[in-house]
């Protein structure tokens, strides 16, 4: 079977073992990170760092997940609408009371279901088995009960409209354990498909790939939206890994499969589909045009597409796919709803966009802006459709989308952060991990507004601070000049911010309510400025690098 | 720079990081207890400190501890003075946990630096093993569980009972190891239960020359003197103002029943577990049942258990049984006063206490996991011992979260304590000659640690499927006597390991 990838990939044979990096250079220079595993470095105890990785992950997860959740706990009493916790819940009651044909048209001002079918049926799912699981918590009478009556009978927590904004510790216990499943199952196997395979194709040792795992199991960003904040960006995430890790195994066809999946899923994946088309294009015209290839490839999406959006169709109705492309892409919302570190959002400060010019233009406007900024990264790919600079790839289109297009949340930003951090599985230098941890640590940043309106200040805290620690951040600063000044920098700035929104200038913030919201605003936007040109740059000496002999440091 | 990955700093900070996140989590009544005295010795003068019963949850720790308390409420009025009223009943406010919780992880330092002491004693041969021992008690579910979850101040207790441990190791400090475990008794009175093996060794080696009737008087004074001080700052006011009977009644309440609301898993416990399995069989054999104890055990009450058909137990027993069992190895500390005769007498005390004391606590069960410890890897014998009292003891602290969101991080929390250390230790023990090793032992103790996987999932999942909320009292008895075959087991085989060696 010819491989899709000519010219990319050399027989591994010819290639000389590459340089150790800084982590196995113990005890010279280790991040605390790259210490952790040292004892689990001899091959007698290998075995121990998957199992040692997923329990220490998951106990992370789970001790987040005590802390309150979006708008929930904390500001119980006041806010009428909740956050994406109480969507969350209330898609689970849609689903598991409705029948399909009015999934998406059921009082849309609460809550109204605007994600891609396969959200729904994971909401339906969930809701179903929590039929068993949730009476198991609550006391067993219950589920007895439900046996006996023969149907099942959904739980009050997911009563349609009583249950509105429901707080009850035993929930938050059941879909706690609901988003840490959900990413055990998707997200957390493609990484550590991930990390072996690319890690094996970068030449890594088992030590390093161990530490790379460890560094992108325990990326704080994710780990606080999901289980602090309370979504499943995990799955979308994970579904789009799986992807990944499909192509850099050659299956291209499997791989389309999932990333129609985390399509499904998510549509914020939509970041990720201007690249990855691109490398699959460049796969059927790389070297010699092979067009069987590309109707199949073609042919595989519109299936898994219709497979997905079938028992929508089939149980409610043709029209129930217009309701839900409707739903899922809003075109009515404006340029952005919070305060987001992106483009538009950071330069409103000088020009009022908003007010000068009508929301058509403005989408034309983020429309083009946001193609030429996506563009670069797509060359690349469609030139090089090489396996090793997918993660780069992502990273550069995810970034370019979120700098510039329509509608972007501060929670995003995990879309270019995840493959960022990917990068780690690739190469583990000084250099890359002392980006690598400063862009982890400036997302979490400028998650920061978000975060403290949900109440998880302490998580917050403990979670950058530790992810910081951990990947030496404190210890190590990149090579370059420039990179020394960015980081500093930004790391004064930051803390600048923190300290003085902490203790100072009290007054001011009854003049200027959202001071300190700015502030973040541009500080993120200029470090995120840095990171998108930093993953570009990196991305096209790659494919250079590729040209010539296989990547190393 | 440190030897050893990953260092002991490296590992407080990242288990301070995970014990912050746990600031939300479960917190049991000895959460208010704690808020209660440091209220009392706040707002109270000394004299009132322990005849103050507003709440329930009365001051019954030594004045050390009182004192502790005193210091902490002077921080404490910073964070939320209301915290400080007495009257203040339940209160539980955001800074009140903060402080409280900080205050855990602050006086835990203490460990640390007694940890790192006690690396940096050990000889160089040791040193790799030291600092896993080291690493396995800081991180220990012990803690997690009792101290930051359940909430008590059990760390910096233990880095005391540690330092005085390892003072004790060499004869330059041996008075100072005296004075810290005399120090440490008047914090906590648990710690009595050590106290023999402490008195005889100190009697032997410091107070005795090499033959048993040259007196080396200087040291006695010296020792005599410093201990005696120390009692005094405790107790003198409360000897002056003629409190102590009323702080003894505080410190000893010896109303308290056999068994402790939940069974501590000791000797006690497979006893009443026999006994119940009698109830059973006993219309079988033909015997006649005290219908009173049908409605006695574990139903959440602290109070007398009834057996049905096994004698009753008096205090009077188990304290004769627990002085035996202690008496037993001090005898052999006396003839062979080494260091390491010494820990095991410790051990063997703690031991001995808890398999056989009365109304024993399952959180008592550190008192034997944290100096088994210090010896478990002389060699693989030791180890043998140790890997069942580890499972059984942390397991048995189970029962002490019983809410769901903490059912998760006690379980995997102590499954990777236990993959972790387990195999490091193992890695890590010097060997001993083939022969020595019991081949049937070693196959046991698999056996058992396997036996917990379905026991917790039982107790913890599979007991609500199938009795809903009926017979509450099996899962707790399932664990308790599991844990008590593990601890005994681990008893038996040390003491085999003490006298024969």
């Amino acid at each position: 079977m010819p491989s899709p990838q000519q010219g990319a990939y050399k027989p591994r044979m010819k290639k000389p073992k590459a340089t150790r990096s800084v982590s196995f250079s113990l005890p010279a220079l280790p991040f605390p990170l790259a210490s952790f595993l040292h004892p689990l470095r001899s091959a007698s105890s290998q075995w121990l760092v998957l199992p040692v990785l997923l329990m220490v992950s998951i106990l992370f997860r789970w001790a987040v997940g005590l802390g309150p959740y979006s708008e929930g706990n904390i500001g119980m009493a006041a806010p009428p609408m909740h956050g994406d916790f109480e969507a969350q819940r209330h898609w689970m009651e849609v689903t598991t009371n409705l029948p399909v044909k009015e999934w998406y048209w059921h009082d849309l001002e609460w809550w109204g279901l605007d994600y891609p079918p396969l959200t729904a049926y994971h909401s339906w799912l969930l809701g179903i088995m929590c039929g068993f699981t949730l009476d198991y918590v609550t006391g067993v009478i219950r589920l007895t009960k439900m046996w006996f009556s023969g149907g099942m009978i959904n739980p009050d927590w997911f009563a349609l409209i009583e249950s509105r904004g429901l707080d009850d510790v035993k929930l938050k216990t059941f879909m706690r354990a609901t988003a840490l499943a959900s990413e055990l199952l998707t997200y957390v196997p493609a990484v550590v498909i991930f990390v072996r395979v690319f890690g094996r194709q970068a030449d890594l040792s088992k030590y390093d790939k161990g530490v790379a795992l460890a560094a992108i199991l325990m990326q704080p960003a994710l780990m606080i939206i999901d289980h602090g904040h309370f979504q499943y960006n995990s799955v979308m995430l994970g579904f789009t890994l799986l992807a990944v890790d499909f192509f850099i195994t050659d299956h291209i066809y499997w791989g389309s499969f999932f990333f129609v999946l985390s399509l499904s899923f998510k549509q914020m994946a939509l970041y990720y589909a201007p690249v990855i088309f691109a490398y699959l294009l460049g796969l059927c015209v790389h070297t010699n045009i092979n067009i069987p290839r590309l109707v199949l490839l073609g042919a595989t999406v519109v299936i898994s597409f219709g497979l997905v959006f079938a028992p929508l169709a089939v149980l409610g109705g043709k029209e129930q796919i217009a309701q839900c492309l409707f739903r899922v892409f809003p075109f009515a919302r404006g340029l952005w709803e919070d305060k987001v570190a992106n483009f538009w959002c950071a330069a409103n400060v000088l020009v009022k966009f908003r007010e000068r010019f009508d929301s058509g233009m403005l989408q034309k406007a983020s429309l083009v802006a946001t193609l030429a900024a996506i563009l670069p990264p797509c060359l690349i790919l469609f030139f090089n459709p090489q396996k090793r600079l997918l993660p780069l790839g992502l990273a550069a289109c995810a970034w370019g989308f979120f700098m510039f297009s329509f509608q972007v949340h501060e929670k995003s930003v995990l879309l270019p952060l995840v493959p960022t951090t990917l990068v780690l599985a690739g190469s583990l230098d000084k250099n890359t991990v002392s980006w690598v941890s400063w862009m982890n640590n400036v997302a979490m940043f400028s998650m920061w507004p978000l975060l403290r309106r949900d109440g998880l200040q302490l998580q917050y805290t403990v979670l950058t601070l530790l992810y910081a620690w951990l990947m030496g951040t404190f210890e190590h600063l990149p090579e370059h000049w420039f990179g020394k000044l960015v980081h500093v920098g930004s790391y004064i700035a930051i803390l600048a911010t923190h300290f003085s929104e902490a203790f100072l200038f009290e007054g001011l913030l009854q003049k200027y309510p959202d001071l300190w919201v700015v502030a973040n605003v541009e500080i993120s936007f200029g470090c995120f400025t840095v990171a998108w040109i930093w993953v570009l740059w990196r991305l096209w000496k790659e494919s250079r690098k590729g040209k010539k002999k296989p990547k190393r440091e | 720079m440190n030897k050893f990955h990953p260092s002991l700093r490296e590992c407080a900070i990242a288990a301070t990081a995970f014990k912050l996140l746990l600031f939300p989590a479960y917190k049991s009544t000895d959460f208010e207890v704690h808020r209660n005295w440091l209220a009392i010795t706040h707002s109270l003068p000394v004299k009132e400190w322990y005849y103050e019963k507003t709440s329930e949850w009365t001051l019954d720790y030594p004045p050390f501890f009182a004192a502790f308390e005193w210091i902490l409420s002077q921080v404490a009025q910073f964070f939320d003075p209301a915290m400080l009223d007495v009257k203040n009943l339940g209160y539980d406010s955001v800074q009140t946990v903060y402080f409280q919780r900080l205050s855990v992880m602050f006086t835990e330092l203490l460990l640390v630096y007694a940890l790192q002491k006690f690396i940096n004693t050990s000889p160089e041969s040791s040193k790799r093993s030291a600092h896993a021992v080291a690493l396995s008690i800081l991180l220990s579910p012990g803690f997690l569980i009792i101290d930051h979850i359940h909430f008590q101040y059990n760390g910096f207790l233990y880095g005391i009972l540690i330092l005085s441990m390892i003072l004790a190791r060499s004869p330059s400090t041996r008075l100072y190891s005296g004075f810290l475990f005399a120090a440490l008794l008047c914090f906590k009175h648990i710690y009595l239960y050590l106290a023999p093996a402490y008195f005889v060794f100190l009697l032997r080696v410091y107070c005795l020359g090499d033959s048993v009737f040259q007196i080396r008087f200087a040291n006695v004074v010296k020792l005599g003197v410093g201990i005696v001080g120390i009692f005094a700052a405790a107790f003198g006011p409360f000897v002056y103002w003629g409190q102590i009977p009323q702080l003894l009644s505080r410190l000893f309440p010896f109303s308290r029943g056999l068994c402790h609301a939940y069974w501590a898993p000791n000797i006690w416990a497979i006893y009443s577990f026999i006994d119940r399995v009698l109830i059973i069989v006993a219309p079988r054999l033909g015997l006649t049942i005290n219908q009173e104890a049908l409605t006695s055990v574990t139903r959440g009450l602290v109070g007398d258990t009834t057996f049905a058909l096994l004698p009753e137990i008096t205090p009077r027993t188990t304290f004769l049984l627990t002085l035996f069992f202690q008496i037993l190895p001090l005898i052999k500390l006396w003839a062979n006063p080494t260091y390491e005769t010494f820990l095991g007498a410790i051990i063997l005390c703690g031991y001995a206490s808890f398999l056989f004391g009365w109304h024993v606590h399952e959180k008592a069960i550190l008192l034997v996991i944290i100096p088994f410890s210090l010896l478990a890897l002389k060699d693989r014998r030791y180890l043998g011992a140790f890997r069942p009292l580890a499972v059984a003891g942390h397991v048995s602290l189970f029962p002490l979260l019983f809410t769901a969101p903490e059912f998760l991080i006690k379980t995997v929390y102590t499954i990777a304590w236990l993959i972790v250390f387990l195999t490091a230790f193992d890695a890590l023990v010097p060997p001993v000659a083939a022969n020595i090793r019991r081949f049937l032992l070693d196959r046991f103790t698999i056996l058992f640690i396997v036996v917990a996987i379905p026991l917790i999932a039982y107790t913890s999942l599979f007991h609500k499927v199938l009795f809903g909320e009926r017979y509450e009292f099996l899962p707790l008895m399932f664990t308790s006597s599991y844990s008590a075959v593990g601890v005994v087991g681990s008893w038996v085989g040390f003491c085999w390991l003490y006298f024969t060696t």
